[in-house]
């Protein structure tokens, strides 16, 4: 199961302003008051923590809720939050956990051990009858139990040893037992999001505006971060402003301060007028177009290799991009745990790439398309909207792979037809592929057939797949999700990311960002592992 | 059924809004009245025309591939309208761009035309029961958001050029029906096509020798300003991201990606921009042309 | 007469009904459904056998003819449903999005329809015929630009360059001014073209020379038939425009990031979310068939040269 390692990443604002103040800057010293306004691109969807993983909607939950623990961002370590102390069992099956006493949530109920419980039931276990799904984050969840009032134990029917940093995540926040009452249907109405966090939603214009108002009695930050007491701003108003030239324009103009998704073409003129580009990385697997072998056109290994070794990254990276965007030297980001620099399996070699593809028996044809057996070499992808430029990047690879005789079509689509398609490796040979998450897991999750299958091997949810599937694959997969051994784990993540490569099934491109500008007196702006901002510790000085 | 009646009747006149000037004046004076407009946009509609049935003669570069570092370059001699965020040069893709937005264009009109016009004219005739299904199912066709009902038949057919050409199409049949049957309305109860069924013709024969022909004149007109309405229509969809897959180099969805641009890039939209409005205003000023020789 | 309002509101329900049908065949007939696209989406990571869970609790595969034997049924009595995607009740999403939608159309056509009069004033007043001229090909100009471009144009030059108005946390009226203007521009067009037109047909005739050389203003005449020649098209297009209205309104509400219908729809196309979809098709059409059956009646009103050819016509 996919884990979102979500961590609220308070630090860089603490880092700089604690740097400050000790440095006798008093003018420097955070200042409370104020209202953030902040334009999203996207309306929030559906708000049940597990649906975190959506950036709007880990936008407004990240503000809104708190979590068991809390993943400290610089060291990845599991630090004290709503729970002061947890113990583990030696095979992972049982985690108890002692809360902090007197959090409340907005409602006034408290945060006490019964309500923690129904959380990981529900998030567990899912709610059939209110059709609230699993998480993603707890696997082989079997039961919770209240030992007093402020300790609750979760028992597990098989070893999880990713649960503790399950609870640190966005898709873990705890929210209140009336909200957890209310059906699936209900829970896109952000006022019903009742959470224990800094912020509170005040009022909301669904599709278009939210209100948060901090929460003035908030005690009960991460135990370990340097800000401690309510958060320093008096609320944030959240803005949908789907036209990214609005965005940027009010954003220029003083009529916001902070705004979500900038793209590398902006970022010059943003620049320009000395207001902060943010680019936090997302720590998991890069931006990297990926081949389905079931397909016949790309099930020789000589193929795969001779389209990656036909992907000049330095000239998509230095048409579309910018600084922000770092060249991929592994499938994971060089931030992600267990990352090992692959560097020598992803060089760009288009004479080696035309000598594999003869190789292969796929020859030049009269119309400038290679062939074999009569079989054009013509694939197909969707682009990925959510992903920054993806057409344009499917374009140029396009562009490059034009060079050698490959056609790839780049379609846009609809989301039906995309989610029906990608299911088909006859109709997408390459997908793009991008996911961003702080743990080892990404790997497995990624390419499990039973988890997101990107690779499309027979057994997971797609009927299409004929025959592909590979064990060896598979195997390495399973280590890194089942093996309770650290070092023994990073072995695995290390073997899987040399041999998804030797097998060229993924050609990663750059370690994707998520790009926020905020205006100059907007500081201490913090973000998470995967770049979900924090407003915890954010103030004006204005 | 005023208000349809009406309203068709209206949108046949949009079309020859300019007065007949001319008319008031001097034979001298109707010399210096020589049609420039006119003549402009016929100009302007032979160029595009030419663009696409032979745009390399009017470029040297390549619509599709670009060159990687040479970015977003601003309007100069070696790139006439500067080049796109991939190095492709603007002009060549406008100029190679021509034949996808106007057979678009044209397909549209044409979905719009056959299907519109063949239930008005069938609506008109006959009369009855079968024109008051066949105009309820119009005002069905009308009550249907227009943006839902294109959509949903791109998302049905797919992505692609002519697909959203037809999506567009659709959400004209409406008009062309209505404007058909108010217009053949009008001439089956003109006198002359009294005489001819009075002296034995045929339902068919004087529906084709006289009712067609007569209500033509008004459609052809509307039909030219509706190609300019389709290239726009096409452009929105480009601008909701139900344009034409990339590369293709459609103009609306041009206009469409340049727009984010436009702080950095201006020539990106303003360039394919121009054009659509050199197009349309054309279309429409033969439209007038049409619709005043007609009277 | 009763019997003809009786059959005008007897056929209004009937368009009604078969566009609710015409809406959800074509809806049925896309590929992929609501619950495969919110849910097979990766931010979810659901496995096959959860996503199968899903799909039957909200039974997407049952039968075609049961669903919509449902939707009607429950559309009938006023239950829209909820929004798969947003995850609220569709009614709620109607709420806060129809008024603004329709405040932004109302005062898009006031708006259109005095830029029109002013637009046809001007060129019957225009002393040169090149300025005539001009002025005349101003509403061809007018429809020939994309509205989203026009829209973006505006907010640059207006909000972020000379910084008038603001296009975040604007005032009520604020809010207002660029989307109407950005509206009101294409819709303003054909008004504008019938109008010159009329007013060149007036002067052709004889009563305004007889008025002319009794002394009257020619102005004075031309206002007064100008404007009662303004309200008849104008009604006209309302009634046709409604649907047209809200493709034009997703454009502006986008650029301008005001929530409403025209957004609402768009999203929930991509989403396939159905229950949104019919709703925003049985209020669309209803909308519709109220407007041009209110339009129906009240023309003979209004005009009393069509008194007769109403009758005949219909």
């Amino acid at each position: 199961m996919t884990r979102y390692r979500t961590l609220i990443a308070f630090s860089l604002g603490l880092l700089a302003t604690t740097t400050f103040a000790t440095a006798g800057l008093a003018a420097d010293a955070p200042a409370k008051g104020g209202t953030l306004v902040y334009l999203e691109q996207q309306a929030h969807t559906n708000l049940y923590p597990p649906a975190g993983g959506f950036y709007p909607n880990g936008g407004v939950l990240n503000q809104v809720t708190d979590k068991l623990t809390y993943q400290n961002p610089k060291t990845l370590e599991i630090e004290p939050w709503l729970a002061t102390s947890w113990t583990v069992n030696d095979n992972a099956t049982e985690y108890t956990f002692k809360l902090r006493p007197g959090v409340t949530f907005s409602d006034g109920t408290p945060v006490d051990a019964a309500t923690v419980a129904k959380n990981f039931d529900t998030f567990g276990l899912g709610n059939k009858p209110l059709k609230q799904p699993v998480s993603e984050v707890v696997n082989n969840y079997d039961h919770s139990e209240v030992i007093d009032p402020l300790t609750v134990k979760f028992t597990f029917k098989k070893p999880s040893p990713g649960f503790l940093q399950g609870t640190s995540v966005i898709g873990s926040g705890i929210v209140s037992l009336s909200t957890l009452a209310l059906p699936f249907e209900q829970l896109g109405d952000a006022t019903k999001i009742i959470g224990s966090g800094p912020f509170v939603v005040k009022a909301e214009t669904i599709g278009k505006s939210l209100d948060l108002t901090v929460r003035e009695d908030y005690n009960w930050g991460p135990a370990k971060l340097e800000h401690q007491g309510r958060a320093y701003l008096d609320g944030i108003n959240y803005i949908v402003t789907a036209e990214d030239s609005v965005r940027i324009g009010a954003l220029l103009a003083g009529q916001a301060d902070f705004i979500r998704q900038i793209q590398a073409y902006d970022e010059g003129q943003v620049e320009a007028q000395s207001f902060t580009i943010y680019a936090p990385g997302t720590r998991g697997v890069n931006n990297s177009i990926v081949f389905r072998p079931d397909n016949p056109l790309v099930s020789d290994i000589k193929v795969r290799k001779a389209l990656s070794l036909a992907v000049n990254r330095d000239e998509i990276l230095s048409t579309i991009f910018s600084k922000n965007y770092p060249k991929a030297t592994s499938i994971i980001a060089s931030t992600a745990i267990g990352y090992v620099a692959q560097e020598d399996k992803l060089g760009y070699d288009p004479e080696k790439a035309e000598a594999l593809l003869d190789e292969a028996g796929f020859k030049l044809g009269a119309d400038g398309i290679r062939a074999k057996d009569g079989q054009k070499l013509i694939l197909t992808s969707y682009e990925s909207l959510p992903q920054p430029q993806s057409r344009a990047v499917l374009q140029l690879i396009a562009q490059q792979w034009s060079k050698l005789g490959v056609k790839l079509n780049v379609l846009a689509g609809d989301a039906g037809s995309k989610v029906v398609d990608e299911l088909d490796p006859l109709k997408t040979p390459v997908a793009v592929a991008m996911v961003g998450r702080a743990d080892p897991d990404v790997v497995k999750s990624q390419y499990y057939p039973t988890n997101r299958n990107l690779l499309l091997q027979k057994g997971g949810v797609s009927d299409k797949v004929k025959t592909f599937s590979d064990d060896r694959l598979n195997a390495i997969l399973d280590e890194i999700a089942s093996q309770p051994d650290r070092e023994k784990r990073l072995k695995a993540v290390a073997d899987a990311q040399a041999y998804v490569l030797d097998q060229a099934y993924a050609v990663p491109i750059f370690e994707e960002p998520q790009a926020f500008a905020g205006a100059p007196y907007v500081k201490g702006v913090a973000f998470e592992a995967v770049g979900r901002p924090a407003f915890y510790s954010t103030w004006l000085d204005k | 059924m005023t208000s349809i009646d009406t309203f068709a009747h209206l949108t046949s006149t949009t079309a020859e809004a300019s007065p007949r000037l001319g008319k008031r004046r001097g034979v001298l004076k109707t010399l210096r009245n020589f049609p420039y407009g006119l003549a402009l946009a016929w100009l302007v509609l032979t160029l595009v025309l030419l663009w696409a049935i032979v745009p390399w003669i009017f470029t040297s570069y390549d619509p599709l591939q670009g060159t990687p570092g040479g970015q977003l370059k601003a309007p100069s001699a070696l790139h006439l309208l500067g080049t796109d965020s991939l190095g492709r040069d603007l002009f060549a893709r406008i100029v190679y761009g021509a034949v996808h937005s106007l057979s678009g264009a044209v397909a549209a009109v044409g979905v719009g035309l056959v299907v519109g016009s063949g239930i008005g004219l069938i609506a008109g005739s006959v009369r009855g029961r079968v024109d008051e299904v066949l105009m309820r199912l119009v005002d069905v066709l009308l009550s249907i958001p227009t943006l839902l009902l294109s959509l949903s038949i791109i998302i049905l057919l797919g992505f692609g050029t002519l697909n959203a050409a037809i999506a567009v199409g659709a959400t004209a049949i409406a008009g062309f029906a209505r404007l058909m049957r108010s217009e053949v309305v009008r001439v089956r109860n003109a006198e002359f096509v009294e005489a001819a069924f009075g002296s034995g013709g045929t339902f068919g024969k004087v529906l084709w020798r006289h009712i067609l022909p007569n209500s033509l004149t008004s459609v052809v007109a509307y039909t030219a300003v509706q190609f300019g309405w389709a290239i726009l229509q096409i452009s929105t969809l480009g601008f909701l991201g139900y344009g034409a897959p990339p590369p293709t180099p459609e103009w609306g969805l041009l206009i469409a990606e340049g727009r984010n641009y436009l702080a950095t890039a201006w020539w990106l939209t303003a360039a394919p921009g121009l054009i659509v409005v050199a197009v349309v205003l054309s279309a429409n000023r033969i439209s007038q042309s049409i619709g005043r020789s007609a009277r | 007469m009763t019997r003809y309002v009786i059959g005008r509101i007897g056929q209004a329900l009937l368009v009604l009904w078969a566009a609710f049908t015409l809406s959800f065949i074509l809806l049925q007939a896309m590929p992929g459904d609501a619950v495969l696209i919110k849910f097979l989406n990766p931010e979810f990571g659901l496995s096959a056998d959860q996503v199968a869970d899903i799909r039957a609790a909200y039974a997407v595969d049952s039968n075609i003819v049961v669903q919509y034997g449902n939707t009607l049924v429950n559309f009938l009595r006023g239950d829209f449903g909820y929004s798969l995607q947003a995850g609220v009740p569709v009614s709620a999403q109607l709420a806060t999005n129809l008024p603004p939608t329709l405040r932004l159309a109302g005062l898009g056509f006031l708006a259109a329809t005095l830029l029109a009069v002013f637009i046809a004033f001007l060129s019957s007043m225009a002393p040169f015929a090149w300025l005539r001229n001009a002025i005349q090909s101003l509403p061809s100009l007018f429809i020939s630009v994309p509205v989203f471009w026009l829209a973006i144009m505006l907010i640059q030059i207006f909000s972020f360059r000379f910084r008038l108005v603001s296009v975040i946390n604007p005032g009520p009226w604020e809010s207002l001014v660029l989307p109407v203007a950005t509206l009101a521009v294409p819709i303003a067009a054909p008004l504008a073209q019938i109008l010159i037109r009329n007013i060149d047909e007036i002067r052709t005739r004889p009563f305004v020379a007889v008025a002319r050389a009794k002394g009257a203003s020619e102005t004075r005449l031309l206002w007064r038939h100008v404007a009662r020649n303004a309200i008849l098209p104008t009604l006209t297009i309302a009634g046709v425009l409604f649907g047209e209205l809200i493709a034009g309104a997703v454009v502006t509400e986008t650029v301008f990031g005001l929530n409403g219908i025209g957004g609402l729809t768009e999203k929930a196309v991509g989403n396939q979310d159905l229950s949104v979809l019919q709703a925003v098709v049985v209020i669309s059409a209803a909308a519709f068939v109220t407007i041009n059956l209110a339009v129906d009646l009240a023309y003979p009103l209004l005009d009393p040269r069509l008194r007769n050819r109403s009758g005949a016509a219909a």
